[in-house]
């Protein structure tokens, strides 16, 4: 089971990984994931949860950072009505999977739910309503479904992640 | 249907990969040349080594640049260089000298981004290339690792929107207005996964520093890329360009006489307003300088204002030459005696303030006004502070004032 955290419109990765902790690497960057709107947001999330955001998602910098913490602080989808070019495609090939919905959103912040990537559908707990989600198609969704770029260009360049070096 | 001609970015993915490449394809392709900063740098690292550390594939076509937190502010920072000069030196990759400049600006005036090139960075402003004809577009660092590990990175083919810009600027409006209002105009999501092209018509002519400011931002629109036309001749411009019947999904005609000093105000470069909304804005802190507007125009600019006044007490005025030469080229044209006279502080050339890394960083509450491109909640510091975006002049002029006023009044 999942918990929904909602956001609004072009929630920028300066908010989700702000420019003065990234040198320090990811941890440090955790604790201030989000902090400009919602200051306890890495305590409150859990692993599993999902993101429900509105248009634009993840504009701005090209850090992978916004991504990866997202990830580390246990995100397990991001479903926006639309995202910005290098964020969507750092959550491609950091393996985070991602979706477009089209809004209005129904469900609220705090609403648990399932959801099937493979159907593209998110079902809540306590009525069993579900909502339709896109996730990326094509070559894209071979990339995620290998865990991210890393493994698949190693199977690529002919060498498994598992394999000794 | 597909029409006969090509736009601009459909000729480079041709190029690129000698195919009949079309908007909306699905690509591999093997950029010209790859940049790499000190802040995605580590994490590339990281990455390369998850991958074994192959044999790079792009070697001479891959340069670092130590351009965000240099001088590194602290010990962490300082060894993210360290570990970047030491796998470049490892690897065969040119290393820019630290201190030489902000990279988007560097590699412009360095020559390495020329003409028709496409380039690809660890940064979002890498479509700052499109101010010398070139494409750039940025990227993360999983990706750029696993392009230098096996040679190619997936691209879609971008469709294209078109601006004709016609008529002449007036005083004390810049490129940075001109890209202002149009970001207002098409939203900060209007050009998203698309390439923004530009035609200069009739009597309108955009310099060097101009394009800059212009290319600068067209990601604040969620551009993937763009492209301006440089001061070359007639036949190589059309070669670049887009063809007269490629398929062009907008365009928007822009007439440089109608725009007026503009202010994004906070917390996003869509925010726009007209100056006159925004007069009489306290500011504490005024910042010039960053890849876009740390230019010899912005610096001169700013002069222009500061030359008679002084910064007013209270107001922290910090001026960030972009690269060492224009840095030089200010200093032999007093303009740095200027600064000083006038009470501003001058930083060597970094990123600096502009994404809240150093030199400048704000406290709470603070509120800057800032010739850069981002005014996110938190972007320069404290994420209670507030940042307006505005060209050279206008926050100049603030800074004489201690608030939002039109240069024509301190002038
Ligand atoms: S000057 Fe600012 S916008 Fe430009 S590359 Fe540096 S941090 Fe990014």
């Amino acid at each position: 089971m999942s918990r929904i955290f909602v956001f609004g419109d072009d929630i920028d990765t300066d908010v989700i990984a702000p420019g003065g902790y990234l040198h320090l690497g990811i941890e440090d960057v955790k604790k201030h994931c989000m902090e400009a709107i919602y200051p306890d947001f890495w305590k409150d999330v859990s692993k599993g949860d999902i993101i429900v955001a509105g248009k634009n998602f993840g504009t701005g910098s090209s850090r992978e950072q916004a991504p990866v913490v997202l990830m580390e602080l246990g995100i397990s989808l991001i479903l926006a009505t639309s995202f910005a070019r290098i964020f969507f495609r750092n959550a491609v090939n950091v393996g985070l999977p991602i979706g477009t919905i089209t809004g209005p959103l129904e469900f609220k912040q705090g609403d648990d739910v399932n959801f099937d990537l493979e159907k593209g559908e998110l079902i809540r707990a306590a009525d069993h309503k579900a909502i339709k989600f896109k996730a990326p198609s094509g070559a894209l969704a071979d990339i995620l479904s290998e865990g991210g770029i890393i493994p698949y260009t190693l199977k690529k360049l002919g060498r498994l992640p598992d394999e000794k070096r | 249907m597909r029409s006969k001609g090509k736009s601009a970015i459909e000729k480079v993915f041709s190029r690129l990969t000698s195919k009949d490449a079309h908007s909306g394809d699905f690509l591999w392709a093997s950029p010209d040349l790859v940049y790499v900063h000190d802040v995605l740098g580590p994490m590339m690292l990281d990455s390369y080594r998850k991958l074994g550390n192959p044999a790079l594939r792009y070697r001479g076509r891959t340069l670092f640049v130590y351009d965000h937190i240099f001088p590194p502010k602290d010990s962490a920072s300082a060894n993210n260089i360290l570990s970047m000069k030491d796998f470049a030196s490892l690897n065969g990759i040119e290393s820019i000298p630290a201190g030489e400049g902000i990279e988007h600006t560097l590699l412009i005036e360095r020559g390495d981004i020329k003409l028709g090139m496409f380039v690809v960075g660890s940064d979002s402003h890498t479509v700052t290339a499109g101010a010398n004809g070139a494409f750039g577009a940025g990227l993360g660092s999983t990706d750029l690792a696993c392009l230098l590990a096996s040679g190619k990175t997936w691209f879609m083919v971008p469709e294209t929107i078109l601006f004709r810009l016609s008529g002449k600027f007036n005083r004390f409006v810049t490129g940075k207005d001109v890209i202002l209002s149009i970001i207002s105009k098409i939203g900060v999501d209007g050009a998203n996964y698309r390439c923004m092209e530009f035609r200069t018509e009739g009597r309108a002519h955009l310099g060097l520093d101009e394009r800059l400011a212009i290319a600068n931002m067209t990601v604040e629109a969620g551009a993937k890329t763009c492209f301006l036309p440089p001061d070359v001749s007639q036949e190589k411009l059309i070669e670049i360009q887009s063809d007269e019947d490629a398929r062009i999904l907008e365009e928007f005609p822009v007439d440089l006489s109608s725009v007026e000093p503009e202010i994004a105000a906070p917390y996003s470069p869509g925010n726009v307003k007209h100056l006159s909304d925004l007069q009489g804005t306290k500011v504490n802190q005024v910042y010039i300088g960053n890849c876009a507007n740390g230019t010899l125009s912005d610096l001169k600019e700013a002069a222009e204002i500061l030359k008679h006044n002084h910064v007013r007490e209270g107001v922290t005025m910090i001026v960030v030459p972009a690269t060492r030469s224009i840095y030089s080229k200010a200093l032999e044209l007093g303009l740095i005696k200027i600064f000083l006279d006038s009470g501003a502080v001058v930083s060597p050339p970094t990123c600096g303030a502009c994404a809240g890394l150093h030199m400048g960083v704000l406290g709470h509450d603070q509120v800057c006004i800032s010739n850069t491109n981002r005014n996110f909640r938190g972007r320069m510091g404290d994420p209670t502070s507030k940042v307006y975006l505005a060209n050279s002049y206008v926050a100049a002029a603030a800074a004489v004032e201690g608030k939002i006023v039109n240069p024509q009044e301190v002038f």
